[in-house]
């Protein structure tokens, strides 16, 4: 519910002050949870209407606006190597190179969050933060079978807390399984 | 779409992965590399002439690998349209096959259960089904064939980013894991939701088997790992295999609780079913999401006994025969668009022949 308001009479009896810098306000946006009704003053630019209006993705788009890091100097950014320029990436094109992993190395936990595919712990980003913890090129990787076994154990003990014991059994079944696999790999290699 | 024959189809295989398929619950999961080369820009971005250069680079060491048997290059020019959705299909895939033009390219194995993409975005994509509930053995084969390819080219990889993908939410491991589990007793119980929400870790997203991830199609619902970054490749395997664990069972323990219950208590789903098994042997004209709809349906009282006469391999072949690439290369011949659902029933018509309802 937004309201524009005329300085009319009606109003003299609400702040006069933006809540959030103190300059005279322009805009009442009044909030109606249930039975509870918030009134909230703000000035015609305030950031809090936006947040408001559009959530957090507003906040976040004004946080890029006004960090100079992230948009002042970036504003003109093109990959040397393959044009894709800042616009582009901000748009959700696909990246056109290696290179743009560089240039664009600032902008793009924000991308990657905007569209949910960075996890909770690495948002918001902090520099030197390890974002890539898995396999190396050239790695040879195994999975541990254990990682498996645990997976079913946690599986077993929750049938066991629900007495579902002949899903239970079929679990044990599996691990028993995993377990003498494991262990007869492992003679056999040594 | 001309030259419609099986033979013209040489990468049809009639003994393949999803017609000997026994599996009730788990029907099968598929591991996803990509990966592209330092010292190129990434496909979109490339001219024919590179893409092929890039072609000619990569495939040597998936044509000789000695993991792979009968391995055979097709070049997406080469192939009809029907024949893009036929892998489409085939392979459980979300990408845009359909669109993959000259300069681009698949490779098959005989066993129809490796592909590899080039030049659809990114320079490679490596995949495998697994069919076997054996997702960790899947990924260390599609590791050792990704490890030679990496001894003669070198991959485009930042320690900050890990592999570099031309969508920057695939980089980090460059890895997805989409398991396909097929859950009817939890979707018509109306347990799903709340046995999702009790047991799906952070990082994990639901989908259907294809088309709008919104729309489960054939009670076969399908999850993959949310974030490929941020995360270990043990870790993306660890939360799908518990989460489908957990399904499994829960999907189990509900219809072992169908079995011991009540007349009135089964009525329903048996009415469903029985239905279902009408829809299939009766039907006239049947477009595809209704025959999965309903084959689903025959599963599920195949596996309480309320059907004989057909096993869950005859049932998972027809869940993925009738769909519509599958269906016309089987056929083996041209089939026009408005007569396709009445070829499709009598298709379904036939290969239910022997089956009998017994509730």
């Amino acid at each position: 519910m937004l309201e524009k308001d005329d300085a009319n009479e009606a109003m003299a009896e609400r702040p006069l002050e933006c809540g959030e810098c103190k300059r005279s306000i322009a805009i009442i946006y009044t909030e109606i949870i249930g039975d509870v009704e918030t009134n909230t003053c703000m000035c015609a630019d305030c950031p809090e209407v936006q947040r408001r209006l559009y959530g957090t993705a507003a906040q976040l788009h004004i946080a890029n606006q006004i960090n100079p890091v992230i948009t002042g100097a970036n504003a003109q950014l093109v990959c040397g190597n393959c044009s894709t320029t800042l616009e582009d990436v901000k748009r959700g094109h696909r990246l056109g190179c290696a290179e743009c992993y560089v240039v664009f190395e600032d902008i793009l936990p924000l991308e990657m969050h905007a569209v949910h595919s960075l996890p909770n712990q690495l948002y918001p980003y902090k520099k030197g933060l390890p974002m890539h913890i898995g396999r190396t090129p050239g790695e040879m990787q195994t999975i541990n079978i254990f990682s498996q076994i645990l997976a079913l154990d946690e599986v077993l003990k929750e049938m066991l807390s629900k007495e579902n014991y002949e899903q239970a059994a079929i679990l044990r079944d599996q691990i028993k399984n995993l377990t003498k696999n494991s262990s007869s790999a492992s003679k056999s290699e040594s | 779409m001309s030259n419609l024959n099986t033979t013209g189809h040489s990468f049809l295989c009639p003994q393949g992965l999803w017609t000997n398929n026994n599996n009730t619950i788990w029907l099968g999961s598929t591991i996803t590399l990509y990966r592209n080369l330092d010292k190129f820009v990434f496909s979109d971005k490339l001219t024919t002439d590179k893409r092929k250069q890039i072609i000619a680079l990569l495939s040597p060491a998936l044509l000789t690998h000695e993991q792979l048997n009968e391995v055979r290059i097709l070049p997406a020019e080469e192939l009809s349209p029907l024949e893009k959705e036929f892998l489409v299909e085939h392979f459980l895939s979300h990408q845009s096959f359909h669109q993959a033009h000259s300069g681009e390219a698949f490779i098959i194995d005989k066993s129809c259960t490796f592909l590899a993409v080039f030049n659809l975005h990114d320079h490679l994509i490596l995949q495998l089904i697994d069919a076997k509930e054996e997702l960790e053995n899947s990924y260390e084969n599609l590791l050792k064939i990704e490890n030679k390819i990496n001894q003669s080219a070198n991959f485009a990889f930042s320690s900050k980013f890990g592999f570099l993908t031309s969508d920057v939410t695939q980089c980090g491991t460059g890895l997805v894991v989409n398991v396909f589990l097929h859950l009817p007793m939890l979707r018509y119980s109306n347990t799903l939701n709340q046995v999702l929400a009790k047991n799906m870790a952070d990082g994990i997203t639901q989908t259907g088997l294809q088309g709008n991830p919104q729309d489960i199609i054939g009670d076969i619902v399908a999850f993959h790992n949310s974030y490929t970054i941020g995360t270990t490749e043990e870790n993306i395997f660890t939360n799908l295999r518990t989460l489908a664990t957990h399904l499994v069972i829960e999907e189990n323990s509900l219809r072992q609780q169908m079995q011991q219950s009540t007349e009135t208590a089964s009525a329903e789903i048996k009415d469903r079913v029985s239905r279902a098994y009408a829809i299939l042997v009766h039907s006239y004209k049947l477009e595809s999401v209704e025959a999965l709809q309903a084959l689903s349906l025959l599963k599920l009282g195949l596996d309480m006994n309320w059907l004989k006469g057909a096993t869950q391999a005859d049932l998972n072949k027809l869940l993925f025969f009738s769909r519509r690439a599958h269906l016309l290369c089987h056929h083996g011949q041209h089939i026009e668009h408005d007569k396709l659902p009445h070829r499709r029933a009598e298709f379904i018509h036939q290969a239910l022949k022997g089956l009998e309802l017994l509730i």
